[in-house]
């Protein structure tokens, strides 16, 4: 047979593509669901890191259904808010957004529909909510965990990074370096302002102690200048659209906060008065 | 076994080996050699690839039309990179493993030892030379990712497939040994070692 035949050739490239298209989809279908169960336990996993519940090794060596366990005994609540603030609904405890999820959120925000942001509650009183955004190469994506809200202000309990195709010892250093990560713990994001949270070369600005004079502020990594700014403007666009929410719940504690003031000084007057 | 197929299959571990003779697959030996877990994944992985694309390359060599051969390989070797693709992101052990090597799976397609063994060897070969030719060469490759990643791995982070060695004894990480610079430098120097043991490969 001539092999060279122009009806030949589109015929027999067309049989292959078809036959390697349906092997493809075949073998993409079935193996889905491991796939999806393995991402899960992965994001579930990130969140926890961000709360400090452990490291992610820590969370690889258990395995999946530990760490799902571990994270059913610790959830308090799941639910969604909009930019206002307002509940929208209740997720399901076991419900974790993929990133995919996150990018529609993130098209919302950015005014393409009505968001609905997801919010996880930990029974520790931890917050933990996500960002994402656009790196360098691609998507960015993260959890940050805030502690419950103390004197007025919520400070960051921790947080965890994840790429889909950063520069390896660059940029990928949102995800691999624990030290990038560490530096969000303890800072407080400006919520309600136009910048809420800066990663800058240098960090904060020092007091002559040597004590950050702004706590909104972390040092960039060097060499990943793309990727710093696609993550703080993936920060500031999803802390922002929180901002509502974050902001309520603080007024709601600075308000109990009061009241317990009032309380134990109406307590005193009236000891006093017994006296 | 008779003595051409033993030459297919141990030519390219040390005497025609991809990495250090023909130099292909340089990049991708760079970037994955950081932990021996992501080297033997890697490792097998090509082995995987090479390997079946060069038996189903060599089952269809007489009716592939030679005007578009490249494009048909393409297919195929692509097709077996998804597949492996697919196969680690579906297994719990090698999920993290395949999120850290990332692209570099992906990537398989692009390794000059794939195409290179099935337009050289595989098209011109029965189905078994060229398994073997497939096999023999991405293990080759996989052999160098090893060695490269033994060393890296116990001078950059102190220690092997993860267990603490050298760190018990309160060694320091090594910082240039983890960046991808320094695996050129232990490349060179397993070059270095096998040219001057293989002494027909130095130029006059």
């Amino acid at each position: 047979m001539n092999t060279n035949s122009n009806i030949y050739t589109v015929i027999y490239t067309t049989i292959i593509v078809v036959v390697v298209a349906a092997l493809l989809s075949f073998v993409s279908q079935s193996l889905k669901g491991k796939q999806e169960a393995n991402e899960k336990a992965d994001t579930i996993s990130q969140m926890m890191t961000a709360a400090g519940f452990g490291t992610k090794p820590e969370f690889q060596k258990i395995g999946n259904a530990a760490v799902l366990e571990r994270y059913a005994e610790e959830i308090e609540s799941a639910y969604t808010v909009d930019i206002e603030g307002n509940k929208v609904s209740d997720l399901p405890l076991d419900k974790v957004y993929s990133p995919s999820e996150l990018k529609k959120q993130n098209y919302n925000i950015k005014g393409a529909g009505d968001a609905e942001l997801p919010v996880f509650e930990f029974k520790n009183g931890i917050t933990v909510v996500p960002i994402y955004g656009a790196g360098l190469w691609g998507p960015v994506w993260g959890y940050i965990a805030f502690n419950k809200p103390e004197g007025g202000v919520i400070s960051i309990k921790g947080a965890y990074f994840d790429h889909e195709s950063e520069t390896a010892g660059l940029g990928a250093r949102i995800k691999d370096d624990p030290a990038f990560q560490g530096e969000f713990a303890g800072e407080m994001p400006e919520f309600g302002s136009s910048n809420v949270f800066d990663i800058v070369k240098g960090g904060s600005p020092k007091n002559d102690d040597g004590s950050e004079l702004l706590d909104n502020k972390i040092d960039a990594i060097t060499g990943a200048t793309m990727t710093s700014q696609g993550l703080e403007a993936a920060i500031d666009t999803w802390l922002g659209a929180y901002s509502k929410h974050f902001q309520a719940g603080m007024a709601i504690v600075t308000i109990l906060e009061s009241l317990e003031d009032q309380a134990s000084v109406e307590t005193e007057e009236t000891k006093k008065e017994e006296e | 076994m008779n003595a051409k197929l033993k030459e297919t299959l141990l030519n390219p571990i040390f005497k025609g080996n991809p990495i250090t003779v023909l130099v292909l697959g340089i990049c991708s030996s760079l970037a994955v050699t950081v932990t021996l877990k992501g080297a033997l994944v890697m490792a097998l992985s090509v082995i995987v690839v090479t390997g079946i694309s060069s038996l189903i390359l060599s089952l269809l060599r007489n009716t592939i039309p030679s005007r578009v051969r490249i494009i048909v390989q393409l297919v195929v070797v692509a097709m077996m990179v998804i597949l492996v693709d697919q196969v680690l992101k579906s297994f719990e052990a090698t999920y993290a493993i395949d999120k850290q090597l990332s692209v570099y799976i992906g990537l398989i397609i692009t390794n000059c030892i794939v195409m290179g063994r099935i337009e050289a060897f595989a098209l011109g070969n029965k189905p078994l030379p060229s398994f073997l030719d497939g096999v023999a060469n991405g293990a080759g490759y996989g052999l160098i990712l090893i060695i490269v990643a033994f060393f890296r791995e116990l001078l950059g982070s102190g220690t092997l497939f993860g267990f603490d060695i050298l760190n018990r004894f309160g060694y320091v990480s090594n910082n240039l040994v983890i960046l991808p610079p320094f695996a050129l430098i232990l490349l060179g120097c397993i070059i270095w070692v096998q040219r001057s043991i293989q002494k027909d490969l130095q130029e006059k």
